[in-house]
C-alpha cells in the first residue's frame, strides 16, 4: 500500500514560519476527534522551524530545520505505549486521544521531544499529518500547502519506491537511530557537518587585492581530499566537513606567486580563517 | 411624429413603472420579512411613515411601519416623518431600475440635481434608503447566498489580507480555517518565462505571509474591542482628567452613548473654536480593502465633517523620495523605479544582482506575500551570482546565499562612492550612455576623485568608515564594472533600511547614480531583485486602495486618476486645510507649533514647500481622533506619544480601534472595529496602487477578490464605515456621507466600475469569491522599463506619469529632471539651496549626527538597526496574543511573557556579561526597552537589531518615563529629520547601550 512520507529541503525553507502557524489555525480551537483534541494556543508546536547557523560574518550560513513527528516506521512512542499509539496502513502514527489523555509517559516516550503535552486539556499530542483533512480528500496537510516553495512536500508512494528516492536524493533522517522514520530531509548537511571559509588576496601597486579563481585545497596527511576556486572575492568555502573531523591543512595557489598554506581543525564550529596572502614567487 | 409617439409611450411606461412599483412595495417588503427572520428583524428596526412621491404630488404611496409590518396607501398625505421626493415618473424609473441592475450614474446625477431627495429625521431617512436597496440584495444578505459550499457543510469564502488573499472556511457562523488560493482548472494558466534554455512558470496558487495565515487568531483575539468603551474617569460634562489617560481603565458604555459623546464633542470643539479643532490621523496601513480602507471610508468621513489632516512623510522610502528623485524624477513612486518586464529581463540578461539593503523575503516588497520567493528560487537555479550589502544577514541573503557584505549602519555611500570611484579610474562605466543620457558626472567626478576637498573616495578610504575592507569592496567595484548587473537598492525598487539612516537621501541618490553609470535601462541593467515587475496583464483595470474607493475625494488620494470616470460618486471635499507634519504631532499638541518639507508625489519641485501648523485661521486641535494605535511601535522616539496624550491641551481623544493596544490605551472614548471577516469589501491581491502604481506586478498572477461578509461582527463591533456612518447620522450627515447606501452596496459599485464587471457576473463572483486575470501573450508583455529611456525614445512604459507639466521639452521624451536626462548633478537641488551642505547637488557622503565617532557614541557603542518586521505587518499581527507570537523568531517566551527579540553578537554579549534568553534593557536617553536577547551570527560586532513595530505599549511604570516591556524599540530613534530640508525619519541611526534587566516585569498568562 502507498505510504505517506514527508520531505523537508533545507535549501528551500526560507524561514517563514507558515507550516507552525498554518498547523495552530488547523489545530488551535479546532477538535478533530477521533484524530486529535485542540492544539494549546501557546507552548505547544507540533511543527516548528528551528534557526541553525553555522560559521561566523561575512561567512554566516542559516538554515532552518524543521522539527516534527518523524511518523517512524518502527516508533518508539509505540514500543513504549503499544496502546496509546496507532500507526496506519499508510503509515501515519496518531496518538489515541483517549488514551493519550493523563498520560504524561507518551511524552517521554518520543526521543526526539516530538509528543507534546497539553496542559489545558491534560493530555500528550503531536502532529496528525492533518490525517482527517487528507481522509477527507485534501492533498496535502496544511503545514505543506501553506510552504511557498514546497520546502514540505509529500510523497506518497511504496516502500521500495521511497528507499529509491532516498538513495538518488541523498535524504537523510534528522536523527541517528532505527526508528525508519517516513520525514526526511533534503540538504541535511547544512545542519550537521561543518564548513572552511577563507580569503586569498595579493599586493598590487600597493593596492591590496582579491586573489580570484585561486585554487584551495583541503588535505588530510598531505593528501589532497578536495580542491575549490576561490570566488572574485578571492574568497572559498568548503563545506560538508564532518564535525570533529580532525586537523586539515588548507594550500592556496596561483601562478606566479609562492603557496600559501595553513591549518585548521574542525570540531564543532565552522572556522573562518584569516586572509592568506599571496607573495610572488 | 414617430419622435411623439415614443415620447408618449416612454412617459405612460414611467407613469405604469411608478404606480407598480410603488403600489407592490409595501407587499413585497412584507412577504420578504416572512421569508428571512433577519430582514423582519430590519423592519421592526424602526416605527415610521414614509411618503414616495413626485414632486407635483401627481402620483404618490404613503407607507407605515408598525412593529415590522408595512402597511400602504395610495395618495400624497402630508404626515410622513419621511420623505422619498423623485422630480418626475422618468428620474424614478431610471434611478429604480439603475439600482436594480448595479449602474448608479442616474441615482448620483438625480441627487446631485436635486430631483431625488430623501428628507426626515438622519436615522430613519437613512434606514428607509438602505432597506430599499437591502431588497435588491436580498439573496445575498438574508439568504446567505454568495461563497462556495463544501461537502463537509463548510462554507468557503474569501477574503484579502496585507499578507495575501485568503480562502475562508467557516462553519455554525465560525471561522474554521484560512489557506491561501488554490486555483481550480477554471482558472487562467500563469506566464511562462524562459531564460538560459529553461522554462520558468508559476505555481497555479497564491501564497500568504505568516501575519497573513495568522489572521483567525486575530479575530478571535481576547484584545478585540467587543463594545463601545469610556475611560472610567472621563466625564464629559465634568472633570476630564487627561493625565489620567494611558493610566486608568475603561467602562463598557452603549452605542447610543457612545456617539452621544463623539458626535457631540465633534460639533463643540468645532463650533467653538473653529476649524481644524477635530485632528485625524491613523497609521499608515488599515484591514486591506477598497470601501472600507482609510482612503476611502474614512477619508470620505473627515472631509464630511472638517478634519484637520496628517502630513505624512514618506516613511518607508524616505532617502528615494528627498534624494533619488532630484537625480531621475520617478516621483509617482517616491522615487522607486519603474517596475515594467524587469523579472524578465533580469532572469535573462542579468550576469549579477546587488541587494543593497534590500530584504524582500522579509517584507514582501509590500503586500507581495511570499510571491518574489519563487522568483528568487528560480534565480537560485540559473545559477546568477548575487551580492547582498546589509549590516544583517538578512532573510533574502541566508535565503539566496552569496557573498555578505555588512557595512556599519548609514555608511553605505561611502562604499558606494568607492565603487564609482573604482569606475571612474578603470573607464568601466557606459561612456556612450553617459555622453548621450546623462549630464553631470564630471561634476560628481571632482568630488569622487578628491578634487574638490582633496579625498580621494577611494575602497581604502572608505574602510575604516564602513568597515568593510578595500580588497572587497574593490573586488565587488570591478565585477560590478565587468557584469550586467540588477541592482536591488530596498525591497522593491525603493524602501530599504539604509534609506531610513542620517542622510539616507545620499545613499538612495547614490544607488541611481551608479545604475546610471551602468546604462540603467539597458537589457540586463536596471533596478529589482525579482520582487517587482513579472509579466501580467497591465491593461486590465481594476483599483488599489489609494485610488480612493468610494471617497469621491479628488485631491487626497488618487481618485482623480482613475475613479472619477468610472465609479459615480459624488465628490468630497476637506475645507480645513490645516495639517500636522507626522514626525512633529506631539509637537505641534504639546508646544503649539510645528512645521516640515511637504513631500509631494507629483512633482520633484513640490517638496521644496513647508507644511506650517497652525495654519492661518485655524484652531489647534482639541479633539484627536485615532484609528488604531500604531503610533508607538512605528514613530520614532515614540514616548513623546505618551506626554502628548496626556496632555489638557486635547479635551477629548478618541480611538477607533479593532484591538487594545497601543494609543487605544490613552482614548478617552474607545469605539470598537471589526475586522474585514466581518464586513463586505472588495480588493486585489497586493495592489494598492496610486504611490506604488502597478504594485501588483509583485504578484505571480493578478487576482481580483470578494472580500465576503464571513461571520457577523463580534460582540458589539461595526465596521468602520457603519460606526462613521453612525455619527454622521447624529451630525446630519448621512446622505453626505454614504449617498445613503451601505457598505455592500458601495462594494457592488464599485465592482461595477472595474473591468471585472466585463469577464464576470456580480452572482458569480459573489459565489466563486476570485478571479484571476489571464496573462497577455508573450508579443503583448509590458515594454521593458526604462529600456525606451536607454534607447532614447518616446516613453512607451504603460503609465500616466510624470505629469505633463513635468516635462520641460516635449512631452512624454526623457525623465522628469528638467533636462530630461539623468542629472548627476541635480537642477533642482541647485535651485532649491545650492549650498545645503546636507543635500548638496551631488551625491555625497556626510557623517550620521548618530553614528562611530559621535558625540552620543562616547556613551553608547552599539548601533541599533530597526528595519521593517517580517512577521508582523508593522504592528498587525504582532501581539493580541495571536499565533504570531508562537513564532520563535518574532518573540521569545522568558518566564510567562512574549518579549520582543533584540538581537547581537556572541561577542558583544559576552563583553556585557549577556547571555541567550536574557531579559534585557535596551536604552539610551531617550528611553529603555526590555527585550528578550537572541545572539547571532548574523550581525557583526558592535551593531545590533531589532525589529520596528511592536503593536502594543507597556510601560512598567509611569506611561513615557519608565522602561517598556513589550519591544516599542522606537522609543530608542531619533526624531532628528533624515536632513535638515526634508521631513523624513532617519531610524536606523540609533546608538544604544544594552544591560540585563533584573527588575519587575508583567507576566503573560496574567495579562489575558
Amino acid at each position: 500500500m502507498e505510504k505517506v512520507h514527508l520531505v523537508v529541503d533545507l535549501n528551500k525553507c526560507v524561514g517563514c514560519f507558515n507550516c507552525m502557524v498554518a498547523c495552530k489555525d488547523e489545530h488551535v480551537g479546532n477538535s478533530w476527534l477521533p484524530y486529535t483534541e485542540k492544539q494549546q494556543k501557546h507552548e505547544e508546536k507540533w511543527i516548528n522551524p528551528v534557526k541553525h547557523e553555522r560559521g561566523t560574518p561575512p561567512f554566516t550560513d542559516l538554515c532552518y530545520v524543521t522539527e516534527m513527528c518523524q511518523h517512524c516506521a518502527e516508533a518508539p512512542c509505540e514500543k513504549t505505549c503499544p496502546d496509546a499509539v496507532h500507526r496506519r496502513p499508510d503509515g501515519i502514527v496518531l496518538l489515541d486521544p483517549e488514551k493519550a489523555k493523563g498520560n504524561p509517559e507518551l511524552v517521554k516516550a518520543c526521543p526526539f521531544g516530538m509528543i507534546s503535552w497539553n496542559e489545558e486539556l491534560e493530555t500528550a499530542q503531536k502532529c496528525t499529518m492533518c490525517a482527517h483533512l487528507l481522509d477527507a480528500g485534501w492533498k496535502e496537510p496544511r503545514c505543506v500547502q501553506a510552504c511557498p516553495l514546497r520546502a514540505l512536500s509529500i510523497v506518497r508512494c511504496e516502500d521500495s519506491e521511497f528507499d529509491k528516492l532516498v538513495e538518488d536524493q541523498k535524504l537523510k533522517p534528522l536523527y541517528d537511530g532505527n526508528h525508519q522514520p517516513r520525514v526526511l530531509y533534503r540538504n541535511l548537511y547544512r545542519y550537521t557537518t561543518c564548513f572552511i571559509s577563507g580569503a586569498l588576496a595579493y599586493k598590487k601597486d600597493g593596492v591590496e587585492k582579491a586573489a580570484a579563481d585561486a585554487a584551495v585545497r583541503l588535505k588530510l596527511d598531505g593528501e589532497i581530499l578536495k580542491e575549490v576556486h576561490t570566488d572574485f572575492f578571492g574568497e572559498f568555502k568548503i563545506d560538508r566537513i564532518p564535525k570533529n573531523s580532525g586537523t586539515f591543512e588548507i594550500e592556496g595557489l596561483m601562478p606566479g606567486y609562492r603557496p600559501v598554506c595553513c591549518e585548521v581543525t574542525v570540531k564543532d564550529e565552522s572556522p573562518c580563517l584569516n586572509v592568506m596572502y599571496f607573495e610572488a614567487s | 411624429m414617430v419622435n411623439k409617439i415614443t415620447e408618449a409611450a416612454v412617459e405612460f411606461f414611467d407613469k405604469t413603472f411608478l404606480k407598480g412599483t410603488l403600489f407592490t412595495l409595501d407587499k413585497l417588503l412584507n412577504t420578504l420579512a416572512k421569508a428571512a427572520p433577519a430582514f423582519k428583524k430590519e423592519l421592526e428596526a424602526q416605527d415610521t411613515t414614509v411618503q414616495l412621491k413626485i414632486r407635483d404630488n401627481s402620483q404618490g404611496r404613503f407607507l407605515t411601519f408598525r412593529n415590522g409590518e408595512v402597511t400602504g396607501k395610495t395618495g400624497v398625505f402630508d404626515t410622513a416623518e419621511v420623505e422619498m421626493i423623485f422630480e418626475d415618473e422618468n428620474i424614478a424609473r431610471k434611478v429604480m431600475m439603475g439600482q436594480m441592475l448595479g449602474d448608479t450614474v442616474d441615482f448620483v446625477n438625480a441627487a446631485k440635481n436635486t430631483s431625488l431627495v430623501l428628507n426626515g429625521p438622519d436615522d430613519k431617512a437613512m434606514w428607509f434608503s438602505s432597506l430599499l436597496l437591502k431588497v435588491f440584495a436580498f439573496d445575498v444578505l438574508y439568504l446567505g447566498n454568495y461563497g462556495v459550499t463544501m461537502e463537509n457543510g463548510e462554507k468557503r469564502y474569501v477574503t484579502g489580507t496585507n499578507g495575501g488573499p485568503l480562502f475562508v472556511y467557516v462553519k455554525d457562523g465560525k471561522i474554521v480555517r484560512v489557506t491561501p488560493i488554490e486555483f481550480d482548472e477554471e482558472d487562467a494558466d500563469p506566464w511562462t518565462i524562459t531564460a538560459h534554455g529553461k522554462k520558468f512558470t508559476p505555481p497555479k496558487r497564491t501564497t500568504a505571509t505568516a501575519y497573513g495565515m495568522g489572521w483567525k487568531s486575530l479575530v478571535y483575539s481576547p484584545d478585540r474591542l467587543l463594545y463601545p468603551m469610556k475611560r472610567v474617569d472621563f466625564d464629559v460634562n465634568g472633570d476630564r482628567h487627561p493625565e489620567n489617560r494611558g493610566v486608568s481603565g475603561y467602562e463598557r458604555i452603549s452605542w447610543d452613548e457612545a456617539l452621544d459623546i463623539v458626535g457631540g464633542e465633534i460639533a463643540r470643539v468645532r463650533q467653538t473654536y473653529g476649524p481644524g479643532a477635530v485632528y485625524h490621523s491613523r497609521g499608515s496601513h488599515h484591514n486591506w480593502g477598497t470601501v472600507g480602507y482609510f482612503t476611502s471610508a474614512s477619508n470620505r468621513f473627515f472631509n464630511c465633517i472638517g478634519a484637520t489632516g496628517m502630513a505624512a512623510n514618506p516613511d518607508s522610502w524616505e532617502g528615494f523620495a528627498w534624494g533619488a528623485v532630484h537625480h531621475y524624477g520617478n516621483t509617482v513612486r517616491r522615487g522607486g523605479a519603474e517596475p515594467y518586464s524587469t523579472v524578465e529581463d533580469c532572469m535573462k540578461n542579468a550576469e549579477m544582482i546587488v541587494f543593497w539593503s534590500s530584504d524582500p523575503e522579509s517584507t514582501s516588497g509590500v503586500y507581495g506575500a511570499q510571491e518574489g520567493t519563487i522568483r528568487r528560487d528560480w534565480v537560485k537555479q540559473l545559477n546568477i551570482p548575487v551580492v547582498h550589502i546589509d549590516p544583517y544577514l538578512n532573510s533574502t541573503a541566508s535565503f539566496m546565499g552569496g557573498r555578505w557584505i555588512a557595512p556599519r549602519p548609514a555608511t553605505d555611500t561611502a562604499m558606494a562612492l568607492a565603487i564609482a570611484y573604482v569606475w571612474l579610474q578603470n573607464g568601466t562605466y557606459d561612456k556612450d550612455y553617459v555622453a548621450k543620457r546623462t549630464q553631470g558626472l564630471e561634476k560628481w567626478a571632482e568630488y569622487i576623485n578628491g578634487e574638490t576637498d582633496g579625498i580621494p573616495k577611494t575602497p581604502e578610504w572608505q574602510a575604516p568608515i564602513t568597515g568593510v575592507e578595500a580588497r572587497v569592496v574593490r573586488a565587488l567595484a570591478e565585477e560590478w564594472g565587468k557584469r550586467k548587473t540588477y541592482l536591488a537598492c530596498g525591497g522593491l525598487h525603493s524602501f530599504g533600511s539604509a534609506c531610513r539612516t542620517a542622510y539616507g537621501t545620499e545613499w538612495a541618490r547614490a544607488m541611481v547614480c551608479l545604475v546610471a553609470m551602468q546604462g540603467m535601462g539597458k537589457e540586463g541593467v536596471n533596478f529589482g531583485g525579482l520582487q517587482y515587475g513579472t509579466p501580467l496583464d497591465t491593461h486590465f483595470w481594476f483599483p488599489g486602495y489609494a485610488e480612493g474607493g468610494f471617497s469621491g475625494d479628488y485631491m487626497g488620494n488618487a481618485s482623480g486618476v482613475q475613479m472619477y470616470n468610472r465609479m459615480p460618486q459624488s465628490p468630497s471635499v476637506n475645507s480645513e486645510y490645516q495639517r500636522i507634519p507626522r514626525l512633529r504631532i506631539p509637537e505641534a499638541i504639546l508646544e503649539g507649533h510645528a512645521e516640515a518639507f511637504d513631500m509631494d508625489n507629483s512633482t520633484i519641485h513640490g517638496q521644496f514647500r513647508k507644511v506650517r501648523y497652525p495654519a492661518p485661521g485655524h484652531s489647534p486641535v482639541k479633539l484627536f481622533y485615532k484609528y488604531g494605535g500604531s503610533y508607538f511601535g512605528t514613530q520614532p522616539e515614540s514616548n513623546r506619544y505618551a506626554d502628548m496624550y496626556r496632555s489638557d491641551k486635547l479635551e477629548c481623544v478618541v480611538n477607533q480601534s479593532v484591538w487594545m493596544e497601543g494609543e487605544a490605551r490613552f482614548a478617552d472614548i474607545i469605539l470598537p472595529a471589526c475586522t474585514t471577516f466581518e464586513r463586505w469589501d472588495i480588493g486585489e491581491f497586493a495592489n494598492c496602487g496610486g504611490y506604488i502604481e502597478k504594485s501588483y506586478l509583485q504578484n505571480n498572477h493578478r487576482v481580483v477578490f470578494m472580500q465576503h461578509k464571513c461571520i457577523e461582527p463580534l460582540g458589539q463591533s461595526k465596521s468602520d464605515f457603519d460606526i462613521f456612518q453612525a455619527i454622521a447620522n447624529r451630525l446630519g450627515l448621512w446622505q453626505v456621507f454614504s449617498e445613503g447606501n451601505t457598505e455592500y452596496d458601495w462594494v457592488r459599485r464599485c465592482f461595477a466600475a472595474t473591468d471585472m464587471s466585463k469577464v464576470i457576473s456580480w452572482r458569480q463572483f459573489l459565489k466563486k469569491g476570485y478571479y484571476v486575470v489571464p496573462p497577455l501573450p508573450e508579443n503583448r508583455r509590458d515594454p521593458l522599463a526604462l529600456n525606451w529611456f536607454a534607447r532614447g525614445v518616446k516613453k512607451d512604459t504603460p503609465e500616466l506619469t510624470p505629469l505633463p507639466s513635468e516635462y520641460y521639452g516635449r512631452y512624454g521624451e526623457g525623465l522628469q529632471t528638467p533636462s530630461g536626462k539623468f542629472e548627476f548633478e541635480a537642477q533642482s537641488l541647485k535651485r532649491f539651496d545650492p549650498d545645503d551642505k546636507e543635500r548638496l547637488p551631488i551625491c555625497t557622503y556626510i557623517p550620521s549626527w548618530e553614528g562611530v565617532g559621535s558625540e552620543p557614541y562616547e556613551k553608547y557603542k552599539l548601533q541599533l538597526i530597526s528595519p521593517h518586521s517580517k512577521f508582523s505587518f508593522h504592528t498587525m499581527g504582532d501581539g493580541k496574543d495571536s499565533f504570531i507570537n508562537d513564532i520563535e523568531q518574532h518573540r521569545m517566551l522568558i518566564d510567562g511573557y512574549f518579549y520582543w527579540i533584540f538581537r547581537m553578537n556572541p561577542k558583544d554579549a559576552s563583553a556585557r556579561g549577556l547571555k541567550q534568553g536574557d531579559i534585557v534593557e535596551v536604552y539610551n536617553d531617550r528611553g529603555s526597552v526590555l527585550c528578550g536577547l537572541d545572539l547571532t551570527e548574523r550581525l557583526p560586532m558592535g551593531i545590533v537589531h531589532s525589529y520596528e513595530s511592536c503593536s502594543d505599549y507597556r510601560p512598567v511604570g509611569e506611561p513615557g518615563k519608565s522602561p517598556e516591556q513589550n519591544g516599542c524599540i522606537n522609543i530608542l530613534t531619533p526624531k532628528r529629520f533624515i536632513t535638515k530640508n526634508a521631513h523624513g525619519l532617519a531610524v536606523n541611526s540609533c546608538l544604544v547601550e544594552v544591560r540585563k534587566w533584573e527588575g519587575e516585569c508583567l507576566k503573560w498568562k496574567k495579562c489575558i
